[in-house]
């Protein structure tokens, strides 16, 4: 223990002979590993509407969630206070799993974290703590961003800004007597715009998160969002439905990184393969990409949304190669799966909450960049085709690996130029077959700052970059 | 339920509200409980058990607005929030559009929760040996066929009871309760060839005695079965069917382009609807909150307003938009109800008097040949146009009959323009849904595959 860690303890006013007390209450019955999950976390937002700074409000959520774990069995409970007897209901109804289990005693079979040593350092350093702020000091950011808007394109009808920022105390105790603690920061600022051009309307979301303190918020920040709410404007109101089919699709570095996260991030979480249901379950060692194609999911991008020190089972954040040189090499686990392997984890075990048991999750999945040149080199490899630029949201069915990106905007490839804008259209594909189908990746990876949040379950703060890639086939919606 | 204490804090919060600055105020108390057992390939696998409880604070200060919440309900850590917020809403901007609404349209019949019949006391005598036993009797007996065998069964029973207390500062107390006995389990199989299919489904019902999962497992297999050896149909337009299960994906965007926050930002493409021919005529999407015994029927909305029963969309027209009383206040018009509570799509024949009682089969049947919709995988709509793009899983059918399994597939068009090529909403949908739409079958829609 130190002076750090003394801090938590007080702000959740229990001492580290509680805690073990607490596993071996939860643990009185059986199993073999329990961890307590402390969070104090405190959300707020402002919201611009009609060009005033007129609503805003506060969040508190505050608890602690337990968890016993009997072989891969989970037993889970959580209480909304920090008071003795509420602590021990919860340790009591997680360690109902292990009823009647003949496990051995605690800490036998659990497998420890990385060490301390494996840290690359804080991944979000504070400048400007959130909570040392006032409300008031923000609403002038909102009205630069919105009155940046309207002047960059008449066409502007309206503007709802958001700017909501989430500070998290989190401290965590386990069976091995392993105490972590971390304050995470997340901020976001988004803005959504209204344009119309005759009869013609459409809407426009753009968005920058990041975790940092308030240091964030910058002029810079303001222009670069409103500069991206208009951009393309033009070609968005001629848009159309492209016709619909099979096809080469040219996705430009950034945001298509939700190709990664759908088609194959899902999949390579391990606790799909140790349920056997994940398209990758047997193929760990094998080729799934072409030569020269490295996929991670890495966790100590400085100030990055999905970055973590530690995860929610105390274990380091670290950098995943999940793909090396197109060889599948490893899956993103927490203890549960990683346990099941026999290897450690690889410090993906989130939770959206206290009130959630750890399940493996992404952070910022992405790919390295390639040597195939830049992404005009790919659009002039493309006789007839497709290429995108901005997303909504994904999906993907596991079993199947089939996955869904749906985009915003784009363009038709004709004799390898753009040629028509597109616009709200889904695409489709398998994730085994796009990975093998990406024929070419351009030099200029670029990670993506966007709110991207995850939904399996439960939300999880992620984000996701690509450099510009050309994939072979998939389905593009049509007319 | 709720006790007499927590009704008491929710007043005093009010009362706290007042004294720190706020003219008017509202606030919620929401208490929940859940307890879940998750199986997996017949085991137990996951035991959960949770306790909620949160107060939710709207504040009207000087002109101005402010929403906060909190789950620390000691009485001294809510004095200094509810402080700490009335300071926050002080450096808001005013707006005139934010008021509690008018006393004469909040909810005065919802008192003791039980009003509308979906609260069972059956609850409190659930026991970790009765959910565990539920969870495993619901479990496919099969774990393989001709040519397939199940790779997982994953299970889930919960049973849980959601209350919700509101008081305001203008006389509004309303309380809810509503339990729920829950079932749902995702089956994955593999064929011969090693590839996987996974299917899913459930039931629900706020009575245990009404409650029956017995047959969840065995129609989750046959689900996933029935899709080995998916073919891709070639590009074009096709008859689509709808599936009831998943068929809200079809009219959530229409309730939500009616919906205040969407008109008044100009962002749906249902402006200036009102009174508007934009559906087929004898289509009729209809709210009906009150209908005791039924999951989801409410008195109240989240203002408290009173809910009711009123057309959404009558013989194709338009009826009215969901105004609560800020959007209302915004727009200059009459304030309605926040969201549609329990709407109900109407049975619906474009070749006349829709039959009582039409399926699947007999949809099948009047389209004759198209793509048969079990499922979506991801897609979107465009709030501003009405254009959407989904992925879809289901079968090609001919002659009403099923052939084929079809997947990596996508279906792409408007909202106005499908729904005005709709030849049928059936009478199908489960009562275990808030949202009680039916299967529904288009003509002409666009497939690419």
């Amino acid at each position: 223990m130190n002076n750090s860690s003394e801090k938590y303890l007080r702000l959740f006013g229990v001492t580290e002979a509680q805690m073990r007390q607490l596993v071996a209450e939860g643990l009185r019955g059986g199993g073999d590993w329990c961890d307590l999950y402390f969070e104090d976390t405190v959300a707020t937002d402002l919201v611009l509407r009609d060009g005033e700074v007129s609503s805003g409000g506060s969040q508190e959520d505050y608890g602690c969630g337990i968890r016993v774990l009997d072989g891969e069995k989970t037993g889970y409970a959580y209480a909304e206070s920090t008071a003795w007897n509420e602590l021990l209901r919860a340790a009591r109804a997680a360690g109902s799993i292990a009823a009647g289990s003949k496990s051995g005693s605690a800490a036998v079979k659990a497998t420890p974290g990385t060490p301390q040593s494996a840290r690359y350092g804080n991944c979000y350093p504070i400048k400007t703590d959130w909570r040392d702020t006032e409300a008031a000091q923000f609403v002038p950011v909102l009205r630069k961003l919105d009155a940046a808007i309207r002047q960059k394109d008449s066409r502007v009808q309206k503007v709802v800004a958001v700017l909501s920022w989430q500070m998290s105390e989190i401290m965590m105790f386990n069976s091995l007597g392993e105490l972590t603690a971390d304050t995470r920061p997340v901020a976001s600022i988004i803005a959504s715009v209204i344009f119309r051009q005759g009869n013609q309307i459409e809407n426009k979301t753009v968005s920058r998160s990041f975790r940092k303190g308030a240091e964030m918020i910058t002029d810079a920040l303001v222009e670069e969002l409103a500069c991206k709410a208009v951009e393309g404007l033009d070609d968005r109101f001629e848009a159309r439905r492209p016709k619909g089919g099979e096809m080469p699709v040219v996705m430009a570095a950034g945001a298509s990184g939700i190709l990664l996260h759908e088609a194959m991030g899902h999949a390579f979480e391990a606790d799909f393969n140790r349920k056997g249901q994940s398209v990758f379950a047997d193929k760990m060692g094998k080729r799934v990409a072409m030569q020269g194609i490295n996929i991670l999911d890495d966790a100590t991008i400085p100030g990055n949304r999905g970055s973590l020190n530690y995860d929610d089972e105390g274990v380091p954040g670290q950098k995943t190669y999940m793909v090396q040189d197109g060889v599948l090499r490893s899956y993103l686990h927490d203890r549960i799966s990683a346990r099941y392997y026999g290897i450690e984890s690889t410090g993906n075990g989130r939770r959206e909450s206290f009130r959630f048991n750890p399940i493996p999750r992404m952070r910022c999945t992405y790919m390295e960049s390639g040597r195939d040149g830049t992404l005009q080199d790919l659009i002039g490899s493309v006789r007839k085709g497709i290429f995108v630029d901005q997303f909504a949201n994904g999906q993907v069915k596991i079993g199947e690996g089939d996955f869904t990106f749906y985009v915003k905007s784009g363009y038709t490839i004709e004799n390898g130029r753009l040629a028509m804008p597109v616009k709200d259209i889904n695409i489709i594909g398998n994730g085994p077959e796009a990975l093998a189908d990406i024929k070419a990746v351009a030099g200029d990876l670029r990670i993506d700052d966007a709110t991207w949040t995850c939904g399996k379950d439960q939300s999880a703060y992620v984000s996701c970059g690509i450099p510009s890639v050309l994939v072979n086939k998939l389905i593009v919606g049509g007319e | 339920m709720l006790s007499q204490e927590e009704k008491t804090l929710a007043r005093e919060c009010l009362e706290m509200a007042q004294e720190c600055g706020a003219q008017k105020a509202r606030v919620s108390f929401n208490k929940s409980s859940m307890d879940m057992v998750a199986t997996l390939n017949g085991e137990v696998d996951k035991v959960t058990s949770c306790l909620d409880s949160s107060l939710e604070i709207c504040l009207f200060v000087d002109g101005r607005f402010g929403s906060f919440s909190t789950n620390r309900t000691e009485k001294d850590a809510l004095r200094g929030f509810i402080s700490r917020a009335v300071r926050t809403v002080r450096m808001l901007a005013p707006d005139p559009c934010r008021d509690l609404p008018a006393p004469e349209r909040v909810a005065k019949n919802s008192v003791t929760g039980r009003e509308l019949e979906i609260y069972d006391a059956a609850i409190l005598e659930m026991t970790a040996e009765r959910r565990r036993q539920i969870a495993l009797d619901a479990a496919a007996s099969a774990s393989e066929g001709r040519g397939w065998k199940m790779v997982s069964e994953e299970g889930e029973y919960s049973d849980s009871c959601e209350l919700s207390y509101i008081v305001d500062s203008q006389g509004l107390e309303a309380l809810q309760c509503e339990t729920c006995f829950d079932y749902g389990v995702e089956t994955t199989i593999e064929d011969s060839a090693g590839d996987k299919y996974s299917a899913y489904w459930w039931t629900s019902s706020p009575f245990l005695s009404k409650f029956d999962a017995s047959s969840c497992g065995k129609t989750a297999l046959d689900r996933a079965v029935a899709k080995i050896h998916p073919k891709r149909v070639r590009s074009g337009k096709y008859n689509m069917v709808v599936f009831e299960d998943v068929a809200s994906k079809m009219v959530s965007p229409i309730l939500n382009a009616l919906g205040g926050y969407s008109i008044q930002q100009n962002n749906s493409f249902l402006l200036d609807s009102i009174g508007k021919q934009l559906f087929p005529k004898g289509m009729n999407l209809v709210d009906r909150p009150h209908i005791k015994g039924n999951t989801g029927s409410r008195l109240f909305d989240s203002e408290g307003v009173a809910t009711k029963e009123h057309d959404i969309i009558r013989d194709g027209v338009v009826q009215e938009f969901f105004l609560n009383t800020f959007t209302a206040a915004k727009l200059g018009m009459e304030p309605t109800v926040e969201s549609a509570i329990r709407p109900v799509l109407l049975p619906f024949s474009s070749a006349g008097p829709a039959p009582a009682g039409m399926g699947v089969d007999e949809i099948l049947k009047l389209c004759g040949k198209g793509i048969f919709v079990t499922d979506f995988n991801g897609g979107n709509s465009n709030s501003a146009t009405g254009d959407f793009s989904y992925g879809i899983e289901g079968f090609w059918f001919e002659d009403g009959k099923i052939l084929k399994p079809v997947s990596e597939m996508l279906v792409t068009g408007n909202f106005i323009s499908l729904w005005n090529n709709l030849l049928a909403a059936g009478d199908d949908s489960r009562q275990c849904k808030s949202k009680l739409i039916p299967t529904l079958a288009f003509k002409d829609v666009d497939f690419s595959g």
